[in-house]
This record gives structure tokens, sequence and C-alpha cells, in this order.
């Protein structure tokens, strides 16, 4: 029987550009079962991304519906989608996105202590040490290579637990040797945690790992 | 046009978008100095221009305690057309059941010989002091008339003489050069004191002989003249080219200090100047790196940008000097009549000058380091991204920049005219930015300590985070508010010890009363009086004559002494015929108690030592036109500080004989008694004036309360720079905090949450700075009324904590006016924008 962790119903979004508005999706509809790896592929805008965070809440979907767990993201203010994220979902960037004025490890405490978890740093610590960080804990984004930002970012990801991962070219900044590690180490903590993995991804290789491969093309499934 | 030029002017094509902290910093510094230039000018001008009208003369001859003798008077009628004498000395003015110290001029019918009284109601001066029902008239200050309880009509009294007031005394032509006066002004007749009893031999009174002069007088040859007959006898001189050199002096001294001040606020607004170049050419690093690679060399690269910041530097200038100007021009109206003394505002381009050269050089100084950084940005930098603004520039550039900041130090205080002064500003900016720094950097190292501490409260940790973490904004935030924080710590500190110490210490330290005036037959009764008054706690009485020290071992004593307070006026001198019980001679011996031959003299020991005296020199001192000369046989300790009495100079009893003189008396009791003493002494005695020294040090209080408030504004200004910075570096770190807001609000951060993060950080850094400058202020307060003032130092924590709460609420304002985008901005905007 399917368990739909993730479904989207007529997803649409549309943005104001200069020359006006702009239609980035046309219409979505998908569902992602639990536990699924799913591979995101299409050719430059083509709204992988967009779509990425109209899953992750990220973007507001300007028509259709997206459930997430159960929830309509849709129905949601900024700050119930902020609650929701907190609960239930980690994003990796291509570009890290950690925060300059913070340790590693405070990037990776940061989400535990934003859910109130009492043992945040230790968590973070372990989840560090997981992904081969244990010893640049101190260290801030500056002082880290790309690779180690991105393990910081994974970390980080990994470390409330969540339910869907959402990564967004994670190696798409990566040289081939480091974009490997962060994938093996990506599929690893997914394996470990039983989540859901949506990737989005122009690397066929990478697509090849997923369960199930979706291709956009000019805002809709192709 | 040179190839720099051409490129800087394509590269501000784009408009100055990113300047407005830059312009606004330079244009206020520059306007501040400005302004505060063309009013100093102003009342200048206005005092050269009517000097004559404030003298009350073309020149003047003032002698103390006595009037001209016949060959004064012969000279002063030979070199003037015409000319008035007045007499200026204190008195009580004293009604039924009231009476209050009161300053009296007594005129004859030439006053004023220039200008105009104006009085309420509108009569001329002749017919004001003519006799009206029986009764001499007066007129008074609107102040005195208000204290009495006066109407036009009523009569009072001054001395033994009651005279009949006539009117108000709205506008004294005169005033200005009276100096610093106790009591409001009275005026009457010379000629209706006859039977007053003042001006007795010996009372305290000066005299003043006010001349106009044949058209074309050399003044200069003027004044030689009558020092040289005269300068012996105790004549001294004043003509209309430096009327009113009190004002004068106090009015160049504020300028000065306020245009150091104005410096002051241009090193903050440099904070604000050097963050908005960084930040320009941050961006503008892979313009660099491209046209270097095209050939371009770094030192072309140097001079396309310093011509950009000389166009933008000039056009603030140019801001700054209008504002400058215009300000004091459209207030001149306003700032004319509000002044006791009179004004001419108008443009003054030695001001602006002045002004655009130290925002020329401010502006030279903060950008030098940004722009010298420019010739060491690599081709690689368009590969390897990041910024090639950082690091240290070659050492000539630092060499340049030292000898830009003593050129700017130099210039401040060759034109201050009082180099003390400005270097010791100067010293200090410069040591409290240094201070301010270096707690800035400490501070960034205990918020990385702190960090661990604030575990699991993520608001609060990612405030401490950002400010011990790289890009923190601690270094601006509290150099730019800092300074201007400390100077009003320090203001708020002196004036509230200055204020407890009048309030508690001085009742228990210092005589309720001076009565001064008190004839020789009247000591003993007055005596009597004192003792038999249970309320009197202490009397204390000397004789007292005035004299001014002429000679010191036969050379003109200002050719000794320089410009000496010792020498510089009359100073009162009594004899004695033992030392007194609290003497300590420090130095010599005093003559025995029936000694009686040559003069000698006990100097004050501190006075002595500053003017170089030592046992065995002769000092002449001219008394009442005649010369004394005396050796002096010892030194002594004097307290001036407790308002009791204290004289520089003490002569054996003999040396003094049959010199005319008065006695004063100083008498100790407490408040709730003085009223009745009052009364008392003014009715039994109506020839005795009494100073009430709380009077009396209300009066210093509201002048130094003056010079507390002018210093408090000009600090405000350097705040408000300060916060104009803070504006500038909220702006400029904007895009950084939607980023950050974006990446929290992702990993599940609320707006609330969020907002709490960054206003506690904004607070926790405007915290810091106002416990950085309590700290400051209270040093500086503690040394200023500890080593200037003499007196006691205790923390005053209520102004403390207005200066922490001010310090968070401008860096709250500040902080929170742009945190409202970083909150509404989507996350997925933000994001996308920066894959």
């Amino acid at each position: 029987m399917p368990d739909p962790v993730l479904s989207l119903t007529d997803a649409r979004l549309t943005l104001a550009g200069n020359a006006g508005p702009v239609d980035i999706l046309r219409g979505i509809s998908l569902a992602v079962n639990r536990g699924e790896t799913v591979g995101l592929v299409g050719p430059s805008g083509s709204g992988k991304s967009s779509l990425l965070m109209l899953m992750g809440g990220l973007e507001r979907a300007t028509g259709g519906q997206v459930l997430a767990l159960g929830q309509d993201l849709t129905a949601m203010d900024e700050d119930g989608l902020a609650r929701f994220r907190r609960q239930n979902m980690g994003v990796v960037f291509q570009s890290f996105h950690l925060i300059p004025t913070m340790t590693a490890l405070e990037n990776v405490a940061i989400p535990l202590e934003l859910a109130g978890v009492p043992d945040a740093f230790d968590r973070a610590q372990a989840e560090l040490q997981a992904v081969g960080l244990g010893h640049r804990t101190d260290h801030y984004p500056s002082q880290l290579s790309g690779g180690e930002q991105q393990r910081v970012a994974l970390a980080r990801a990994a470390a409330p637990r969540p339910a869907l991962f959402l990564a967004d070219e994670p190696t798409g900044n990566l040289d081939g040797v480091n974009g490997q590690a962060i994938m093996d180490l990506l599929f690893s903590l997914r394996d470990r945690h039983g989540a859901t993995l949506i990737l989005v991804t122009h690397a066929p290789e990478l697509a090849e790992r997923c369960d199930r491969v979706i291709r956009l093309a000019d805002g809709k499934l192709a | 046009m040179s190839l720099a030029y051409r490129i800087a002017r394509r590269e501000l094509r784009g408009g100055i978008r990113g300047f407005r902290v830059f312009l606004a910093c330079l244009a206020l510094g520059v306007a501040a100095i400005a302004g505060v230039g063309t009013l100093r000018a102003g009342i200048q001008s206005g005092l050269a221009d009517q000097g004559a009208i404030i003298l009350g003369g073309d020149a003047e001859m003032r002698f103390t305690y006595r009037a001209a003798d016949a060959t004064e008077l012969a000279h002063i009628a030979a070199i003037s057309t015409t000319h008035s004498e007045v007499y200026d000395f204190r008195s009580m003015a004293v009604i039924d059941g009231d009476e209050t110290l009161t300053q009296v001029k007594a005129v004859d019918a030439a006053w004023p010989l220039t200008g105009a009284a104006v009085l309420e109601p509108a009569i001329p001066v002749a017919q004001a002091l003519a006799e009206t029902g029986g009764l001499p008239g007066a007129i008074m200050d609107p102040v005195l008339i208000e204290r009495l309880g006066l109407t036009v009509g009523d009569s009072f009294r001054l001395g033994t003489q009651d005279f009949r007031l006539t009117a108000a005394l709205i506008r004294e032509p005169d005033s200005a050069s009276a100096g610093f006066t106790l009591g409001p002004r009275s005026v009457v007749r010379t000629s209706a004191l006859a039977n007053s009893g003042l001006l007795a031999p010996g009372a305290l009174f000066e005299t003043r002989y006010r001349m106009t002069l044949p058209a074309g007088a050399d003044l200069a040859a003027l004044e030689t003249e009558a020092e040289t007959k005269f300068r012996d006898k105790g004549m001294r001189w004043t003509d209309s080219r430096n009327a009113a050199p009190g004002i004068e002096r106090f009015v160049g001294q504020i300028g000065s200090f306020l245009v150091l001040v104005g410096l002051a606020g241009l090193a903050v607004g440099g904070v604000g100047i050097s963050a908005a170049i960084r930040s320009y050419l941050d961006g503008k690093t892979a313009t660099i790196a491209t046209l270097k690679t095209l050939g371009a060399s770094g030192g072309l690269i140097f001079r396309t940008y310093l011509v950009q910041t000389a166009i933008l530097a000039a056009l603030g200038i140019a801001i700054g000097v209008a504002l400058g100007a215009a300000i004091p021009l459209l207030a001149a109206p306003l700032i004319e009549s509000s002044l006791p003394f009179p004004a001419d505002i108008r443009l003054s381009p030695m001001a602006l000058i002045e002004a655009a050269f130290y925002g020329a050089l401010s502006a030279l100084i903060f950008t030098l380091i940004p722009l010298a950084r420019t010739e060491t940005i690599r081709p690689a930098a368009l590969y390897r991204g990041g910024t090639g603004t950082r690091g240290w520039p070659r050492k000539r550039w630092l060499a340049a920049l030292a000898a830009l900041a003593t050129l700017l130090i130099v210039t401040a205080t060759l034109a201050s005219g009082i180099p003390e002064l400005a270097l010791g500003t100067a010293g200090g900016i410069l040591a409290a930015l240094a201070v301010l720094a270096l707690s800035a950097t400490a501070l960034r190292a205990l918020a990385r300590r702190l960090a661990r501490h604030t575990r699991g409260r993520p608001a609060l940790r990612a405030a401490i985070a950002a400010i011990g973490g790289p890009q923190s904004d601690a270094i601006p935030v509290i150099l730019s508010l800092g300074l201007g924080l400390s100077v009003l710590a320090a203001v708020g500190q002196i004036d509230w010890n200055l204020r407890r110490a009048i309030a508690t210490d001085l009742p228990t330290r210092a005589p309720a009363f001076f009565f001064v005036d008190i004839q020789p037959d009247q000591i003993g009764p007055f005596l009597d009086r004192m003792t038999a008054d249970p309320a009197v706690t202490e009397t204390e009485t000397a004789p007292m004559l005035r004299g001014v020290i002429t000679r010191i071992n036969g050379r003109p004593a200002r050719e000794v002494a320089g410009d000496h307070w010792v020498v510089r006026g009359d100073r009162g001198i009594t004899y004695a015929a033992t030392p007194g019980e609290k003497t300590r001679i420090t130095e010599g011996q005093f003559w025995p108690e029936d000694y009686s031959g040559d003069a000698q003299i006990s100097f004050a020991a501190e006075e002595g030592a500053e003017l170089g005296l030592k046992l065995g020199d002769r000092i002449t001192t001219n008394i009442l036109g005649r010369d004394i000369t005396a050796t002096i046989t010892s030194f002594r300790e004097v307290d001036f500080s407790n308002a009791g009495i204290g004289f520089v100079m003490t002569l054996n009893p003999s040396a003094l004989a049959g010199a005319p003189h008065t006695h004063i008396a100083t008498v100790y009791a407490p408040p709730e008694a003085e009223a009745a003493i009052l009364k008392d002494v003014t009715k039994t005695w109506p020839n005795i004036t009494a100073i009430r020294i709380r009077e009396a040090v209300d009066r210093v209080a509201e002048a130094l309360s003056a010079i507390a408030t002018a210093t408090a504004w000009a600090a405000a200004g350097t705040l408000l720079t300060g916060f104009i910075v803070l504006i500038g570096a909220a702006a400029a770190g904007e895009r950084a905090r939607i980023y950050e807001a974006a990446i929290l609000k992702t990993l599940g951060a609320t707006r609330a949450r969020i907002l709490a993060s960054f206003a506690l950080r904004a607070a926790l850094l405007g915290a810091a700075a106002g416990l950085v400058a309590v700290v400051a202020g209270g040093i500086a307060g503690w040394a200023v009324l500890t080593f200037v003032m003499e007196g006691d130092y205790v923390f005053e924590p209520l102004s403390a904590l207005g200066i922490v709460l001010g310090g968070i609420l401008a860096t709250l304002l500040a902080g929170l006016a742009f945190a409202g985008r970083s909150l509404a901005v989507p996350p997925a905007q933000v994001l996308r924008a920066q894959e």
C-alpha cells in the first residue's frame, strides 16, 4: 500500500518578472512515498529547484495544493511553515548556506535548539563526528573548505532526524572526489534514518542511484 | 582628461546610492564646524564693531576703591571730548521685610556716553534718575524688581538712602564690559549716594571713567601714555579695540572647544566614511581584477578610486559648508537677540574654509587605507571570488596616513589659539577611540567565550555568535556610539557630583555669608552681635584692603609673573600681628607680634611657588594709589576651596598703618538661621553688604551648568553622527541579515524568534557601548573632579543607567529599522539568488 509522504496536486508557481508574470511551474501533480529516494532532473530553468522549494515550503505555491506528511503547506503561514520544517524536513543546498557568524558545531546545533532539544550540542557533536568533522567543530564556515562546509550542512540537515530530506544540487559546487563523498554521505544518512530523499541533480549517475527519477521540462512533468 | 578621471566618471554613472552615509557623515561634521565657526566669527565681529557701545565709551580708565585724583582727571579731560564717571559696587537693596544683593552702578549725567539704555516704561534716563516725590529715582534689572516684589513707584533703600523705582532696566548698553557680577543691576545718580553711608573710605568699589575721543585718536598711543603715567597708581586701561576681553576670550575658547568637538564628530563620522568606502570597494573587486587583467597598473587603480572619493568628498563638504553657513544665518535674528552681548552673524569665508579643510583632510585620512588596498588586488581575485580589500597596504601609505593625521592635529592646534586645550582634546579623542576599539575587541572575545554558556537559547546564542563571530558589528557600533556617549557620561557624572557638593558638602564646609564693607568702628559691635547669636557657629573676620602687585624685585610684575591670576588684577590684602590658629607656615618665620620695622609679607605658599617667589623677594603693591614695598619673610598654606577667608598676601600691621580699610567677615550658620541674620545686619548696619555664599555658588553653578549644556549639545552632535554611522552599518548589513533570516527560516525559526535575535544583538551591542562609555566617562569625571576641581568623586548610577539605555535605544532603532525586509523576504527568493 503506497504511503505518500508528499503529494502535489496541480501545483503552480508564477513569479513576477521584469517583463511581466513568469510561469515557473505549470500544474505539477505527483506523489512521493515514505522511504523513497526521488531524483528531480531536467535542463536548467525547467523548474527543478522551484519544485523542491515548493515541497519544502520555502516557496508558496500560487495555485494547487502541496501536502507534506498529511499537512497542507499552502494553508500555512510563514511561521507555521518554519515550525513544520523544524520538525520534519532537512534541506541541503548547492551553496551550503551555513550561517557565517556561527561555528560548525553551532550551525549544526541551531535547528535542534530551535526545536527545543535539550542535548542539542551533544547531538550536534555526534552528527559532526558522523560526517568526519569531529575535529573542526569550532571552525567558522570561512575557515572550512567547500567539501567540509557541505558536510556541515549535511550534518545540520540530518541532526533533527527529519522525515524528509530535500537536497538541491548538493554537489554542484564541489569537485568530483568531494562530490562523490558527499553523495555517499547523503545516501548513508538517508539509509540510517530511513527518511525520504528528494534530490535535484544534473548528474545522471546520481539520478541513477535514486529509486525513481522525475523529469521536468518547461515547468511541467516530462 | 586623464585615464583615471575618465574611468572614475564612468564608474560614478551608477549614482551615489551607496554613498549616502559617506555624504551624511562628512556633511554633518563639516556643517558643525562651519556653523560653530560662523557663530564665533559673528560674535567676535559684533564685539569688535560695537566695542565703544559695550565699553560705554571709546576708552576707559578704571580705578579700584578710589576715584581719579586731580592729575588723572586732568589727563582724562585733556585727551577726551566728553567723559563720564561711573561707580560700580555691591550693596544690599532693602525693602521692609526683604533685602537682596545688587550690583549698583552710580552714574553722572553723561551716562550712557555711547549706546542707549532701554527702559520700561520708555522714559529718558535723566527723567528716570531725577528726584520723584521727594526721593531720587532709580532703575533696576527686572529680575531684581521681581525678587523684591516691587512695582514702579515703590521705594527701596541702598545703605541709608531711600530711592524711588522709576523704571525697569531692559537693556543696559555697557553691561557686557562689567564681567561676572553676583547681583542684578541697580542704577542711580552718584550724587544721590552722598548720604547713603556707602562709598566710605575703604569701601569696596570701582570707578570707571569712560571717554569719547576725537576722531582719529591713536588708541595704542593713548594707552601707552596712560599706562606710563598711571599704571603704578593702580589704573587699568581698556578701549574699544578690545572692549570685553573676558567675553571675547570666553567665546574664543568655547568656540575653539566646539570646533574640536566638531572634529570629534568627524572622527566618529570617519568610521562611517571608512566603512562606506570599504564596502563600495569590496563590491568593485571584480571590476578592479578585470581592469588589472586588461593591463591597468596599481597606481592607475588607486588614482581612479581616489578621484571618485574626491568627487564624493567635495559633494559632502559642499553640502556641509552650505548647511553650516545657512543655519546660523537663518537663525541669526534669534541668536542675536538672545545673547547678552552684540553679535553680527554673517557669512564668514574663513570659518567655511576652515571647515572645508578639516572635512577634506578627514575624508582623505579615513579613505586612504581602503583606497591603498586596491593596489594589492590581484587579477586572480576574479576566479577565486571573495573580497580583495583586506590586509595591510604598503608602508608608504601608512606613513602618508600618519603625516595627514599629524597635519590635522597641528592645524587644529594652531587654529584654536589654545594649544593646550586643542592638544588635550585631540589626545583625549585619540585615546578614547583607542580605548573604545580595544573594548570592542575585548567584547568580541568575551562573546566568543560566552557563546557556549548560552546553549539552548537560540535567539540569545545567535545574537552572541553574531557579536563574537566574523563580520561582527562590535567595532563600528562601539566606536560610533562610544565617543558621544562617553562625553555625555562624563558631563553627567561631573554635573551630578558638583550639584551634590553644593547641596551637601557646602553647608558643612562653607560659611553662610561673606560680609564686606564693615567699617573699623563697626567690627566690634558686629562681632558682639554674632557671638551672642546661638545660631552662629563661627565667625572669622579680617581687615581688608585691595591692591595691585606692580613690581617684583623692582621689575614690572607682569614681566616676572606673566598672566598669573595673582598679578592680573587687584587682590585682597590683609594685615595681622600673629599668624592665626589655623595658619601653617611652610617656610620662613612670621614676624613677632609687636613687630614694627620694615614692611614684611607672608605669601601664600602655592601661589608663591607658581610665581617663582622665594624668601627675601621684594613685592611692591599699589594700595589706593600708594606704593608699598615689602619683603617676603614667610610662606604659608592657604585653603581657597572652602570659601572661607584666604589672602594671598598678609602684611605686618604697621606696614599698612593709616591706610583706609574695611573689614570682611565670614559667618557660619545653618540655612534656617540665614534670613534672620541677614535682616538684622542690613537693618543695623545698612552700609554692610552681605553675600550669601549659597547664592554666589548658585551663580557659579549656573555658569558651569551652561558650559555643561553646551558640551552636552556638542556631544549630542557627535552622537547624531554616530547614529548615522549605525544606520549606515545596519544598511550595509541588511543583505547579510536577509540571508541569515532566510537560513534560519529554512531551519525552522519563526519570524518572532529571528526578530528577537536581531533585537538582542542590537541591544547587547548598545548596552556594551553604553557600559564602555560609562566606564570611560566615569574615569574622566573622576579625573576632572579629583585633579582639576580638587573635590570628591562619587559614582552616579542614574545618569549612567540613562547612558546605557540610550545606547540600547540607538542600536535598537538603527538595527530594527532594517529588520523588516529580512523578515519579509521569502527564503526561496534569497537562497535562490545565492545559488
